[in-house]
């Protein structure tokens, strides 16, 4: 019973974590901001 | 494990040559398009055409030897390929090496050693170290697995070549692999069955194994703590671990995140349903190692990397307290080496490796099942749940970070020089003449134009790497924090003297540049120069003009000019290694040779764990 109650959660998670992906790259959604045009190029930004 | 599991898990081709496979293709889908021809620039990681080898990136001059001997191994193997192919296959071996060893720690069923494998060759701190472009700490990180395994089984000296081989990836990775490696080999020697002082005498060798191979760095970095190059106590908080996902800066540790860069976060990587799976997932991880522990189906290794993780996970927690932060200002104050210690989320690796091999126990527990009803009740259907959530278990890494895929979603696009840098490289490298290299504008790190048009890759100056003799560049750091920019003070004694003679009224001229033993200067005229002042310690171009002013021209290009100072000023020495660092270099590849030959083995053929307590394997007499 575990075992399927495992493959179910996991599965679902899965699924959400795929559907989630699809829509952002369908919808370009996503943050790829770099470090750019700034006065100077820093090591990094906390 | 019983007979018929091991028998039914005897590894064939197939299987041992499976997760080197996996890791292959991971390898290929985390670099995507970085790698086609051209050079993966990003932070850190800087490699150039032509790469040059001589006495300073062996180890020889001034500064804290941060990229010896991974830009000496870069180079010498430049020397029989293109150095962007040879950049390529050091990626590609990252994921490699981490899918395979961290497979064979496995003992279980195929699907379990692929999740484990899977999981260190794709999780965020991976990830994370990779945007930031350390590639060598991943070398190192790669290698931990083959280290763990080779010292739960060093029994005394006879043992040790297989230990020196398994610290290859390590001892060229350099100091922060070197420390990872030992953080897990120490205790793992410690907690092998035997009395007290046998287990000792193992840790020894195990301690005298990575001191060995990392005398190349060892040596200069020592001479370096004793001769003026110092670790800014004040970047503690900049280089502490922070939260890069809801569950807090300790949450975003556990689940191998938390690295103090924010521009070297995947994409996605914060969004709470994702964070909230992964957490789910380390959970789940843990519990996996938890049950092999009780099984002691790990032998040494498990109360080893228990130890190592605890205590690694102890140092990057310890940045993200006022306390832990004021020890680690206290410990560098006393002494420079301990700046190591700033950048916690490094000693995650231990962490991430137990959670690989947890994962691939709880996928061997959920497969397993089915198998054992079947014995114990005569037939039945098999458990097709368990198989299937195993194989969902194996996917789970990939799916939840998918910000790392196709070159981190297009921030390792490849970068290629123009023809210009390889001219003044030539001319510079053409100079018998002894004397460093000065790089302006003065600052560390540049924005290059990559392949993918309207993307710039954020680098440290290739200009840097680009000369055999040594660099004088601005290495103080500039980190944004909180809307205000903050430097960490760089650690090359001659950077400081070119910046104070900068800063001196009238600017830097050719008599005090010349005597701190500059005899070129080179300009990059499209990097943006620091005259709004925006950060500390960051000095306009417009100060070093009368040096420039006195200086001749040796090439005029549309990105770069080269100056040379008139030979009257200039107060250079060769730069050469001490007999210190070539004694250290002739030990470390004395001791590597050895060990090979010794052996007469490499890392492939290298024996997965045993429990405690399990018969040894006879020795194969050939």
């Amino acid at each position: 019973m575990i075992k399927i109650l495992a493959a179910c959660v996991i599965g679902a998670a899965l699924a959400g974590g795929l559907a989630l992906v699809g829509t952002t790259v369908a919808t370009n959604s996503s943050s790829t901001a770099e470090p750019v045009n700034e006065s100077l190029y820093n090591y990094g930004d906390r | 494990m019983s007979g018929d599991d091991a028998a039914s898990h005897r590894k064939g081709p197939v299987q041992v040559g499976l997760p080197w496979v996996v890791g292959l293709l991971l390898g290929v889908l985390a670099l995507g398009p970085g790698l086609k021809r051209g050079f993966i620039l990003r932070y850190d990681m800087v490699f150039v055409p032509n790469p040059p080898l001589g006495p300073v990136q062996l180890g020889a001059g001034e500064g804290f030897p941060r990229a010896v001997p991974s830009d000496a191994v870069a180079a010498l193997l430049s020397k029989a390929l293109p150095a962007d192919i040879v950049q390529s296959i050091l990626l590609l071996a990252v994921f490699a090496l981490s899918c395979a060893g961290a497979a064979r720690l496995v003992r279980g069923p195929l699907v379990a050693r692929l999740a484990a494998g899977v999981f260190y060759a794709w999780n965020p701190f991976i990830a994370e170290r990779l945007l930031l472009g350390q590639w060598a700490v991943l070398l190192g990180y790669a290698g931990l697995p083959w280290v763990l395994a080779a010292a739960a089984r060093l029994a005394g000296a006879k043992d040790l070549p297989r230990l020196v081989t398994a610290l290859l990836p390590a001892a060229v990775g350099g100091f922060s692999s070197a420390v990872l490696s030992a953080l897990a080999a120490v205790p793992t020697t410690i907690a092998r069955p035997g009395t007290l002082r046998r287990r000792l005498g193992s840790a020894l060798l195990a301690v005298a194994a990575a001191t060995a191979l990392s005398l190349p760095w060892l040596v200069p970095a020592l001479t370096a703590a004793g001769g003026g190059a110092r670790t800014d106590p004040g970047a503690v908080d900049l280089f502490a671990a922070r939260a890069d996902t809801p569950f807090g800066a300790a949450g975003s540790l556990l689940m191998l995140g938390g690295i103090w860069n924010a521009q070297a976060v995947p994409d996605l990587y914060g969004h709470p349903f994702l964070a909230a799976c992964r957490l789910a997932l380390a959970l789940a991880a843990l519990a996996g190692w938890v049950l092999l522990l009780r099984r002691g189906s790990l032998g040494p290794a498990g109360p080893g990397l228990t130890a190592a993780a605890l205590a690694g996970l102890a140092i990057a927690l310890l940045g993200t307290v006022d306390p832990g932060r004021d020890l680690l200002r206290a410990l560098i104050g006393a002494w420079p080496g301990f700046g190591a210690l700033r950048d916690g989320h490094l000693y995650t690796a231990p962490l991430a490796l137990l959670q690989a091999v947890g994962l691939g126990g709880a996928a061997a527990w959920l497969a397993q099942g089915a198998r054992r009803t079947e014995t114990e009740k005569g037939p039945a259907a098999p458990d097709r749940f368990g198989a299937v959530a195993a194989a969902l278990l194996l996917l789970a890494p990939l799916v939840l970070l998918p910000g790392l895929a196709w070159g981190a979603a297009g921030r390792l696009a490849p970068v290629h020089y123009p023809a210009e840098w390889s001219e003044v490289q030539r001319l510079v490298d053409a100079d018998p003449a002894p004397g460093s290299v000065l790089v302006l504008p003065w600052s560390a790190y540049r924005g290059l134009e990559t392949a993918d048009p309207g993307r710039t890759a954020v680098v440290l100056d290739p200009a840097v790497k680009l000369f055999e003799r040594p660099a004088v560049w601005n290495d103080d750091l500039r980190v944004a924090d909180g809307g205000t920019v903050r430097a960490a003070e760089g650690e090359d004694p001659a950077a400081r003297a070119a910046a104070e003679a900068a800063a001196g009224p009238g600017g830097a001229g050719a008599p005090e540049i010349g005597a701190l033993g500059v005899r070129y200067v080179l300009v990059e005229r499209e990097a943006p120069d620091p005259t709004s002042a925006d950060g500390p310690r960051h000095l306009s171009k417009n100060r070093f003009s009368p040096l420039l002013d006195a200086s001749e021209r040796v090439h005029d290009g549309p990105l770069l000019t080269l100056y040379r100072l008139p030979d009257e000023h200039v107060d250079a020495v060769k730069v050469d290694l001490s007999g210190l660092e070539v004694t250290g270099w002739l030990v470390t590849v004395g001791s590597i040779l050895w060990s090979l030959i010794a052996s007469s083995s490499n890392l492939v053929s290298m024996r997965p764990l045993r429990p405690v307590g399990a018969e040894p394997r006879k020795e194969n007499p050939s």
